[in-house]
């Protein structure tokens, strides 16, 4: 027998009992026994960024609770597709670290990439890029995003690395859709 | 001239120049922070250090002449370290809070040290810190002298230009301040011109504190609104409001300098006040309305009112175009010569002063009358009312070494830089210049034989005009001789001659007398509205066309309106700009006279006295949201543009009446928005506009050699005769007989007419009318400064803060004609500026 007609001989007998087809669903049910890659997000998990994530912007304070702000416009000026508006006052109420504190801190994100420019250009490190990244809305104006929101104290701590999932609530109300992350339940995520 | 070498190539310049100078003019680049071109040199930077080769030590270019075989390096390694070096000493102990200092990002110490400097620094040591939190040392300016570089330039400018040196520097070293005595509140103009010198955020603008950043700003070049002086100033907004108005180096006859008026009188663009729809008399109320129906109802006005019964007057803040088309509507139309532009002075007193200032012959640049050896101020106080011509005949005669004489009756700044002074009785500018008139032409009588006026004066006689003008002769004299020893002479003529037109001959005499006399005389008319002169040139004059050319017939002044107006006979009015209500002579007299028009339109942009009037109101726009020209009172045609869009429905004015003329003349001839068209019309119809050049605008020049004469208004053929003026202020005071004290007007430092008065900065400055008289007068009647007085008059009577001024002459009171509270004409008969008062502590 020729090799010729051997391997066509084999090719028919592979064929006939669906050798290639049995090797694929053996792939495919082998996961059915290995745990799950994807997060149960939003319904029961949430994903914890690292810290090097770039999500929505944070004005920081200082251990003092002083605003970091000086609103020297260095970040609106930076941002390349200019989505930050600062308008300064003056406040000798000792609101900020200096007298010049930001009456309008205001970006835009529908516009913003998340370069993180702003971060860069800061030179009291008062903006930073955070860990929020749930940014859906329904509505123009939830876009823009302001002072008082953007000063709130982030519900990721500084002190958590990320890279970590945790497990989650996830709270559909009249507000909207929030999913409440649980910090001291996490796991490490497959790789 | 010397020989000399910069970097290599050899130059021939001028002896005595300084390097700086002649390696600039050639292109090469010296960073300075102390030097600037109109300050004394004080070398005390050390930014603009250069190498002369053969000398082991580098020289300050700044104050160091060119020697002849110099060879100058300015860019070797030696002086390139030795920059950086400096400016890393300079930030040892500046305070480097950039993100927080206003300057940051126009300031020249950062844009130094990106450029030249080093970007780390070597030394570790604490700063000094003079004080913590800036201080504040005048309702606009807000210290930090943390931030200093020492340049001195604001304690310069503040005694060498401005005048008042209230700066000074305290300590020495790092400890070097540069402040007010005891860092206390200032008492002086607010000019802010310290802020536009300092190179880093150490004097700062207190309204423009906090709101923006250089680069948010948009701007556009513009002229100042207030007074006739021409300054050029770039305003700039953010997010629709205007937050600044600053001048710059090298741009315009005013450089960097400005008035309090120019610098912080911007705000009224901003006010709330403004006017922003159109209203229409409907029942008897104004209602908002549409602009057709404004119009609509504007056609039907002024179709229903006969030529000769209609009147037209135009505020002098408008810009040329639009007093043009203004004249135009009227004398075409509208068929009417009833047209004015000044409505505190007559024709009259208008064709006089224009003829003895020689306004017909063309502009005259300020540089060129200071060009000359004596220089005589006369019938202004021009502290107060044109404190930059101030600022820049006070630099010049420094400079220079001319002999100024002052001729006023009240004391002024700039006495200080005069070598003579001459306190007169007030309103006797006339008898005054008559005198020095009599002893000028003295040897020339064949030439003033057939003069009408001159032999007036000369029937008085010298001692008699003397006498009248309490100057004595041999004061008199003393000028005349410092004319006579002089081979040019200027003068700087204010509108104390409109106020008392009976002074306009004597100034033609002694002008004639000394061009007789083979002089070179030079006369800079002094004006208080910002586009009065162009007013007159564009024809908003009863009896005068374009350009001083007599009209065939002559129509009706304001008063003649006012007067026609009170006995019924004026059909229909159209104001725009003014309020004569509250500014014409007599208020109540124009109020009721205005209450007898048929129809009154009024153009404004706030809600004014006159207003409240009128049948139609139209909203016009402001300096900022506006294009034009204006001519200043040297004849210097200078143009503004607009920066922010009208308010509301308001439109700009050009606008409003090229539609008003569209709808008379029956045809869409005149364009609607634009303005340059207009222009091309002036300088086709006005033959002395036609070679004006308006290119130099936004031209800026490092040397600070500002003058550009290209853009001067030519000379007119027209000639114009001293017209016969009845009444006088003498025979007015006589017959109130004397009270104490002779009450006169004029603008207040911080004002110019009723507009700055919705200025909240400027408002800042002075709480309440104030009446001023000499010290000597205080101590006499026992009364200081800050008191309460009351000033009475045969015809009202006011109480009001007393303030002293060092240098008037006795028995001169001063009201300010800008005060709401007390409005100073209701002290004069209608149409005089002059009154007898009696003042006593209330």
């Amino acid at each position: 027998m020729s090799e010729k007609c051997k391997a066509k001989l084999i090719n028919f007998v592979k064929k006939s009992v669906f050798a290639d087809f049995i090797r694929g669903l053996y792939i495919t049910f082998s996961y059915n026994f290995e745990g799950a890659m994807t997060l149960k997000y939003p319904d029961s998990e949430k994903w914890i960024p690292y810290r090097r994530f770039r999500g929505l912007h944070t004005l920081n304070k200082n251990s003092e609770g002083k605003e970091l702000c000086v609103a020297c416009e260095l970040c609106s000026r930076a941002c390349p597709t200019d989505c930050i508006t600062v308008i300064p006052e003056e406040n000798d109420a000792g609101r900020g670290i200096a007298d010049r504190v930001a009456k309008v801190w205001e970006v835009d994100l529908t516009r913003c990439m998340f370069c993180g420019y702003c971060e860069d250009a800061c030179p009291t490190t008062a903006v930073r890029l955070g860990r929020e990244y749930e940014l859906a809305c329904t509505t123009l104006e939830r876009g823009t995003r302001s002072r008082d929101e953007l000063l709130l104290p982030q519900p990721v701590p500084e002190a958590l690395t990320g890279g970590v999932v945790a497990k989650a609530r996830f709270i559909r109300s009249a507000d909207g859709i929030k999913v409440v992350a649980e910090l001291g339940k996490v796991r490490q995520r497959k790789l | 001239m010397v020989n000399i070498k910069i970097n290599g190539k050899e130059l021939k310049v001028e002896a005595g120049k300084l390097i700086l100078d002649a390696a600039r003019d050639e292109g090469h680049d010296i960073p300075t922070f102390c030097y600037q071109a109109d300050l004394m040199g004080i070398g005390s930077c050390r930014m603009c250090l250069i190498e002369i080769e053969g000398q082991k030590k580098l020289q300050p270019s700044c104050i160091t002449p060119v020697m002849d075989g110099m060879s100058i390096l300015t860019d070797s390694p030696t002086v390139v370290s030795a920059r950086s070096s400096m400016l890393e000493f300079l930030l040892t102990d500046h305070a480097l809070d950039c993100p927080v200092c206003d300057k940051g990002g126009e300031c020249e110490l950062q844009d130094m040290v990106y450029k030249h400097g080093p970007h780390t620094g070597r030394h570790a040591e604490p700063k000094h810190r003079h004080h913590g939190k800036d201080y504040v040392l005048s309702p606009v300016i807000i210290k930090n002298s943390n931030r200093c570089v020492q340049c001195t330039k604001c304690v310069r400018v503040c005694s060498e230009i401005v005048g008042v040196g209230v700066l000074g520097s305290i300590g020495r070293g790092i400890h070097q301040e540069e402040t007010s005595f005891f860092k206390t509140y200032l008492d002086c103009d607010h000019c802010g011109n310290c802020i536009e010198v300092c190179p880093v955020g150490c004097f700062m603008r207190l309204p423009y504190r906090y709101t923006s950043r250089s680069w948010d700003l948009k701007s556009a070049d513009s002229i100042c609104t207030y007074c006739a002086t021409g300054c050029r100033v770039v305003i700039e907004e953010r997010d629709g409001l205007l937050v600044r108005s600053r001048a710059q180096l090298g741009v315009g006859l005013n450089s960097e300098t400005l008035c309090a008026r120019g610098r912080f009188g911007y705000d009224i663009v901003n006010s709330d006040d403004r006017l922003t729809t159109p209203m229409v008399k409907k029942y008897g109320k104004l209602e908002p309305a549409t602009w057709e129906e404004a119009f609509g109802a504007i056609r039907k006005g002024f179709r229903s009112s006969s030529p000769a019964r209609t009147g037209g007057l135009i505020s002098p803040r408008m810009t040329n175009e639009e007093i043009y088309l203004f004249s135009k509507l009227f004398k075409g139309p509208l068929q009417s010569n009833n047209v004015d532009s000044s409505m505190r002075w007559s024709p009259e007193a208008v064709e006089g002063f224009a003829a003895a200032t020689s306004m017909t012959a063309g502009g005259v640049s300020i540089f060129d009358c200071m060009d000359s050896q004596s220089v005589f101020v006369v019938g202004t106080q021009l502290s107060d009312e044109n404190p930059v011509v101030d600022y820049i005949v006070r630099r010049i005669s420094n400079a220079n070494g001319v002999q100024v004489a002052i001729a006023s009756s009240r004391g002024m700044k700039l006495d200080s830089c005069a070598s003579q002074t001459l306190r007169h009785a007030p309103a006797t500018e006339g008898d005054l210049l008559g005198a020095a008139a009599l002893l000028l032409a003295d040897k020339d009588a064949v030439r003033f034989a057939g003069n009408a006026d001159f032999n007036s004066i000369k029937a008085t006689g010298i001692d008699t005009l003397a006498a009248r003008s309490g100057v004595s002769r041999s004061e008199i004299e003393a000028l005349v001789s410092s004319f006579g020893s002089s081979e040019t002479v200027g003068i700087i003529a204010g509108t104390e001659f409109l106020r008392f037109p009976e002074g306009s001959a004597s100034l033609a005499l002694v002008v004639e007398a000394l061009r007789g006399a083979g002089k070179k005389v030079t006369v800079i008319p002094v004006l208080d509205r910002c586009n009065q002169r162009g007013a007159w040139e564009m024809g908003a004059h009863p009896g005068l066309g374009t350009a001083y050319s007599r009209e065939g017939v002559k129509g009706l002044g304001f008063a003649g309106m006012m007067n026609t107006a009170s006995e019924g006979k004026l059909d229909s009015i159209y104001i725009v700009g003014e309020n004569p209500v509250v500014e014409y002579g007599d208020g109540n007299f124009a109020r009721d006279a205005i209450g007898k028009v048929g129809f009154v339109v009024v153009q404004d942009t706030f809600m004014t006295e006159t207003a409240a009037l009128a049948d139609v109101i139209l909203p016009g726009v402001t300096f900022a949201e506006k294009d034009g020209t204006y001519t200043n009172q040297e004849g210097r045609v200078q143009s503004i543009n607009r920066l922010l869009p009208p308010p509301g429905d308001a439109k700009r004015d050009l606008e409003i009446i090229s539609t008003i003329y569209n709808i008379f003349s029956g045809t869409d001839d005149v364009p609607v928005k634009k303005s340059a068209g207009i222009f091309a019309e002036i300088r086709e119809k006005v033959s002395t506009y036609a070679k004006v050049d308006l290119s130099f605008n936004n031209e800026k020049n490092t040397f600070n050699d500002l003058d550009n004469k290209e853009s001067l208004v030519g000379g007119s053929s027209a000639s114009l005769s001293m017209p016969q003026v009845t009444g006088s202020a003498a025979s007015s005071l006589a017959s109130d007989g004397h009270a104490g004290f002779t009450l006169v007007t004029g603008n207040h430092l911080y004002h110019s007419g009723r507009l700055s008065l919705r200025s909240e900065i400027l408002g800042g400055f002075i709480k309440g009318a104030i009446v001023e008289i000499s010290e000597e007068d205080a101590d006499r009647l026992g009364i200081t400064s800050g008191e309460k007085v009351t000033v009475a008059g045969s015809r009202y009577k006011a109480e009001l803060v007393l303030k002293t001024r060092k240098g008037s002459a006795s028995g001169v009171a001063f009201i300010a004609e800008n005060y709401n509270d007390v409005p100073v004409h209701k002290f004069f008969r209608r149409g005089e500026s002059v009154a007898s008062v009696k003042i006593a502590r209330s």
